[in-house]
């Protein structure tokens, strides 16, 4: 298949991400719904717990990845971030290249997750108190890999599972067993930062897996829109 | 015996001869009986791998033929896969207990990502019995098919990495010490066992192919659905 | 190769186990608008979908300017096919004026601007409308502006003049006629023979999957 240009398929890529960050801004769907979501299941969890008796500073770490999963999968298969039918056959008719789709829909999406992450994780140190917090950038970094990596595995997921009565449920239950290599580099890299050790392991083993996403998600892409459109 | 009955009749005659060996052999030094769990557990995962690896390559072969036996071979291969992946955690998990005094043990890696493997393909299953129509459901789940075997070696090495870096106390006796007869049970296990994939995939693909059948119909063309209103019953 | 724009040989499609369409030769010449009718579910908007290269028929060969279409040239012959339906798909949150530059954006290469273009379909004053509050007729308009926008070499509309008034249907006329005046081609679907009366060289039906 004619891919298009390297600029071009970089000038797709950033509109389609642009269109979905516009569509964002309006709709507010992340930050006006997912985001308090999350919020509130940070604070919640203290309350299913002997918070007086339990170790919270513990569950910290644990609370910020679970919640940054689940979240971030909600972000990615967001209701204003599915195209519809129509918008899907337009987009193929408009001969936009179905990789660059994947790569503009995945990049909005660890932007919001990454803006999501950041906001929960001041509310982590506020409510849980950890013992340490490891350096701002190597985290952040981290941080940015788990979401391009969630996100690309959420939009590959969405799309397979896009149109189906049972999507809402289906498309997490095919995301969460298959995000653990992303889980266990992210949190694992954090840990390493904040106990002093070589971040090597981790930090390769999210490298890996993000490479391997997208690449699996350009070559599954002609495909993928074949099958949904 | 007809033709369709040799493999089927092979699986069974192997079986048997598995289970005799298994009975018969050796005790382990340390495990005592319980090693002979191993023969169903060790042969269980072996065949989920196999079962996985072929759902694999039947969803790299249809995306690349489209020829729908390919699917019908990646669907049957997921399902026996699930089924004999649950078989090697529930086999493992009632050999763990005497053994290593725990059902399970987080220290252990392929525990975990075994378990993580059966999930994976649970959504696969799932998928596919969410898409009604035939070809859209070939077309989705040979991609999650290509997906899942990109990304479930990666959890394998993510979750020793975990293990790896969390060194916690090993329970574990040393390794098992094979004589003659427990490598003989094992080895009539794997076969036996594969013999019985084979048996199974064979059958379920006949499935398949006549549930297909059952439901295709030439004479049923597009418009034929809707017929001409009675006007008359509109009073 | 062939000279025709569109040829359709022994095409056959099935959803599943229901066979949709079978055995449909079609062909549509440069500088002809062909009409597409038939009752309700016949097939008319799967035959649209084959011919948009959408929608790969389980049987049979399809040409498209000229050539059989192969994967590889998908994105280069897609992108001189245009197709509106009756149902526009444009992002309700995003205005219509951003709706049509974000396909300004997309497409790179186009006739007229995004502000340009939703002047000629009279929708200048409503640029700034979001469009889940504009109603389905100014959408249907800002949707066929896309189509004046790129300028395709073959048109397809769905049920493309349903519910609109009679100043968005010259709207339809006049793009058909153009495009086929410089040598494309359309293909209409409609279930109402009277609306393809007027905006189409010849009529041909589908029955129960068939051409009749």
């Amino acid at each position: 298949m004619t891919r298009a240009t390297a600029s071009g398929f970089w000038k797709q890529a950033l509109s389609i991400a642009r269109r979905d960050l516009m569509i964002e801004s309006r709709g507010g769907e992340v930050f006006g719904v997912v985001l308090p979501f999350a919020a509130v299941a940070v604070f919640v969890v203290p309350l299913a717990t002997d918070a007086l008796a339990t170790r919270l500073d513990q569950l910290a770490y644990p609370v910020f990845w679970l919640v940054g999963l689940l979240f971030g999968m909600q972000v990615a298969l967001r209701q204003t971030g599915t195209e519809n039918l129509t918008q899907r056959r337009t987009l193929a008719l408009m001969g936009i290249d179905p990789a660059a789709r994947f790569a503009g829909r995945s990049l909005a999406a660890a932007i919001l997750t990454t803006g999501v992450m950041l906001v929960i994780a001041p509310l982590v140190v506020l409510f849980y108190d950890p013992d340490s917090i490891p350096d701002i950038w190597p985290s952040l970094a981290a941080i940015i890999g788990f979401a391009l990596g969630l996100s690309m595995l959420s939009t590959l997921a969405g799309d397979v599972t896009v149109g189906l009565r049972t999507r809402s449920s289906l498309a997490p239950l095919i995301v969460a067993p298959i995000s653990v290599p992303l889980l266990i580099g992210a949190s694992q890299t954090l840990e390493a930062l904040i106990r002093d050790r070589s971040t090597m392991a981790p930090a390769l083993l999210l490298t890996v897996t993000v490479l391997s996403l997208a690449v699996t998600g350009v070559l599954t892409a002609p495909a993928l829109e074949e099958a949904t459109t | 015996m007809t033709k369709r009955m040799v493999l089927p009749g092979l699986s069974a005659i192997a079986i048997v001869t598995a289970l005799y060996l298994a009975l018969g052999s050796s005790p382990d030094v340390f495990q005592g009986d319980f090693v002979r769990i191993m023969y169903v557990h060790v042969p269980s995962s072996w065949l989920a791998f196999l079962a996985f690896g072929v759902t694999a390559l039947g969803s790299a072969l249809w995306l690349w033929r489209k020829t729908i036996v390919w699917d019908r071979i990646a669907e049957a291969s997921a399902e026996i896969g699930v089924v004999f992946t649950a078989l090697a955690i529930l086999t493992g998990a009632i050999w763990g207990e005497p053994v290593w005094g725990t059902y399970w043990d987080w220290g252990d890696a392929r525990m975990a990502s075994t378990a993580l493997m059966l999930f994976v393909y649970l959504g696969y299953l799932a998928l596919r019995s969410a898409t009604p129509d035939p070809i859209a459901r070939a077309r989705r789940s040979s991609i999650l098919g290509l997906i899942a075997v990109v990304q479930v070696p990666l959890v394998y090495f993510s979750v020793t990495l975990w293990r790896t870096l969390h060194q916690g106390q090993t329970i574990r006796p040393d390794g098992i010490q094979m004589d003659g007869s427990m490598v003989a049970a094992l080895l009539g296990g794997l076969a036996a066992f594969t013999l019985l994939y084979f048996s199974l995939m064979v059958e379920r693909v006949r499935l398949a192919r006549l549930e297909d059948e059952n439901t295709i119909s030439d004479s049923v063309a597009a418009g034929a659905a809707v017929t001409s209103p009675n006007l008359d019953g509109i009073s | 190769m062939n000279s025709a724009l569109v040829s359709l040989r022994g095409v056959g499609v099935r959803f599943g186990p229901t066979p949709v369409l079978a055995d449909i030769d079609l062909d549509l010449a440069p500088g002809e608008a062909l009409g597409i009718t038939g009752p309700n579910g016949a097939g008319k908007s799967t035959l649209l979908a084959v011919i948009s290269t959408l929608l790969r028929p389980a049987a049979g060969t399809v040409s498209v300017f000229g050539s059989p279409v192969l994967r590889r040239d998908l994105p280069g012959v897609r992108r001189r096919i245009g197709m509106s339906g009756h149902e526009p798909g444009l992002y309700p949150e995003l205005t219509l004026l951003e709706n049509l530059a974000l396909v300004e954006n997309l497409v790179g290469d186009v006739r007229m601007s995004a502000m340009q273009v939703l002047e000629v379909v009279g929708l200048a004053g409503a640029a700034q409308r979001r469009a889940s509050t504009a109603s389905n007729g100014m959408q249907r308009r800002t949707d066929l502006a896309r189509l004046i926008m790129t300028r395709p070499d073959l048109i397809l509309l769905d049920e493309a003049h349903a519910s609109l008034d009679s100043a968005a249907r010259d709207i339809i006329d006049r793009l058909i006629h153009r495009t086929c005046e410089a040598g494309g081609g359309a293909v209409v679907v409609s279930h109402d023979r009277g609306v393809l009366g007027r905006s189409v060289d010849r009529v041909v039906e589908v029955a129960a999957g068939r051409l009749t």
